[in-house]
């Protein structure tokens, strides 16, 4: 029953706008753009689409797109979140819509103006009431304090893998870097142009200690989409079919309550729900982590990432550091990561321009790409739930 | 540019009113099943641990150890000016409990170290229970 799903569906098309600071345009707008590009790289039209996934934080409803894309009739739509862990779960909501037949070409997307519009880096909306917290969201125990951003969050998180672990600043700068480079490549990145040594990332001022400035992601405005179709039906189409080989959700056990805040009370500081996630990915998947060739990593901050690569087995639990250190997570290393900049260089998509950047690696058309990558492990893990998705040649 | 005023905790929440009303009594709360003694933080009304629904606060001593802290030194809420200190603390009596304080400015810390509540009264009949570095003396005497 594990295998399922393997290798069932395909993404068969990818799109994406400019990333910028400012798009000058509404998430509406930049949600068709991104559609019409995936939609054209597929060889497929609008009314081609008979279902809809979207992210929960999205401004954009399916019926916006149903009447703007002129589509006829959707038969499926889905919604996941929170935020962040919702790009490959929508993804495993597609396929799952496809192969239950309720749809048969499913669009995947994220529009946001993330930078320009409501920022994520900022304190949300409602830590400016004059009361805040209560009705489920645990919020009361923490914005009062003056824990306000995600950011905080991961800085406590940083800490205590350093108490635990030895980790330092300098093995944590190594992420920001790798991401910088491969953005230093991607001429559709946010930092191309701009190269960073770690000089520069030590120098860099403090915003929640240990986190820095390049820990931190890129507040973005863009969009990205996703045509998801049966493998059968993609061989027919525009683009050689990039195989979904296995999708995952995973909550582990006592993800904690709550909207974010409340994970700082979980036993564990140094664990994500990717640990529970990548159990089930690679039981799916039939693969391990020594048969992932390129991984694309939820990168909203530079100890997600480190979090991550031990919690996908990469390394063991608090070698993230030396093993960071090491290269591995470079063009050459055993493990390139993040090969269009990600979140910290390309620009903050909300995971799902990790899901695009997957799709270029099988293809091999990244702009770093890793020579016969055929294996790309994608995670869309953050916060408590998570989720992750493995992509195949064919 | 005066402070902006300091959000206030919701403090009639059905699940967590009982921490909020204990502060005010200058105590700390924490909720627990009374059949099986589990510890329920977040607090919610169902111990999953016994399937029971007959749960109730427990004061608990004042005192933690110091998990992790941040400096936040970018401002992003008009009521918390930078440099501030935000402490983890695991609680002595429920170490299931972890809660966090606000220490203005930045402090020298180290992983463990003891650490205190206190009560602050923020207006509005809100008390918030705070944390900050016990003394060392103290300590002593409370051992």
């Amino acid at each position: 029953m594990s295998d399922l799903l393997r290798d069932r569906c395909a993404i068969a098309g990818i799109g994406a706008t400019d990333f910028s600071r400012d798009s000058g345009r509404s998430d509406l707008t930049l949600a068709l753009q991104a559609t019409l590009a995936a939609l054209d790289d597929a060889g497929l039209t609008p009314g081609d689409i008979d279902g809809i996934v979207r992210c929960d934080m999205d401004l954009v409803r399916h019926n916006d797109l149903v009447h703007s894309l002129g589509l006829r009739d959707i038969t499926y739509w889905g919604e996941v979140g929170p935020g962040g862990v919702a790009p490959c779960a929508q993804v495993a909501q597609a396929v799952g819509a496809i192969l239950s037949g309720q749809a048969t070409t499913v669009l995947v997307f994220r529009a946001l103006n993330g930078r320009s519009g409501r920022r994520f880096g900022a304190a949300a909306p409602e830590a400016s009431a004059a009361r805040v917290g209560g009705g489920g969201t645990y919020d009361e125990f923490f914005t009062p304090y003056g824990m306000v951003t995600p950011g905080q969050i991961f800085a406590l998180m940083a800490r205590r893998h350093m108490i635990e672990f030895g980790t330092t600043e300098e093995e944590l700068g190594r992420i920001p870097l790798a991401c910088r480079a491969r953005a230093n490549a991607n001429p559709a990145a946010q930092m191309f142009a701009r190269p960073l040594s770690m000089d520069e990332y030590l120098a860099a001022r403090m915003i929640s200690r240990p986190l820095r400035l390049f820990d931190f992601s890129l507040e973005t405005d863009g969009a990205c989409a996703l045509i998801v179709t049966t493998t059968e039906r993609a061989r027919d189409l525009r683009r050689p079919p990039v195989l979904i080989r296995a999708v995952a959700q995973g909550s582990g056990s006592e993800p904690q309550l709550g909207i974010q805040f409340p994970v700082l009370t979980r036993d564990r500081l140094t664990e994500l729900p990717a640990a529970a996630v990548a159990e089930t990915l690679y039981r799916r998947a039939g693969l391990g982590p020594e048969d992932v060739d390129v991984a694309q990593l939820y990168d909203c901050f530079s100890i997600t990432v480190l979090l991550e690569l031990e919690d996908f087995g990469f390394c063991k639990k608090g070698e993230g550091g030396p093993f960071v250190a090491s290269g591995a997570i470079d063009l050459g290393g055993t493990i390139p990561i993040n090969t269009g900049g990600g979140h910290l260089s390309e620009g903050y998509i909300h995971g799902m321009n990790h899901v695009v950047e997957g799709v270029r690696q099988i293809r091999g058309d990244s702009t770093s790409q890793v020579p016969g990558a055929e294996v790309c492990l994608v995670t869309s893990t953050p916060l408590p739930p998570g989720s992750a998705l493995m992509l195949t040649a064919a | 540019m005066a402070a902006a005023a300091r959000p206030l905790p919701v403090d009639d929440d059905r699940d967590t009113a009982g921490f909020w009303e204990a502060a005010r009594r200058h105590e700390l709360a924490i909720l627990a099943c009374q059949d099986c003694g589990a510890v329920l933080h977040m607090p919610r009304a169902y111990c999953h641990h016994c399937g029971s629904w007959s749960v109730g606060w427990r004061e608990v001593a004042g005192r933690g150890a110091l998990r992790s802290w941040t400096v936040v030194d970018h401002q992003s809420h008009p009521a918390f000016p930078v440099p501030y200190t935000v402490v983890l603390v695991q609680l002595d009596e429920a170490p299931e409990v972890r809660l966090v304080g606000h220490l203005p400015g930045e402090h020298e810390l180290a992983d463990g170290q003891p650490m205190e509540a206190w009560f602050e009264h923020v207006g509005d009949g809100v008390v918030l229970p705070q944390w900050r570095p016990a003394p060392a003396d103290q300590e002593e005497h409370t051992r």
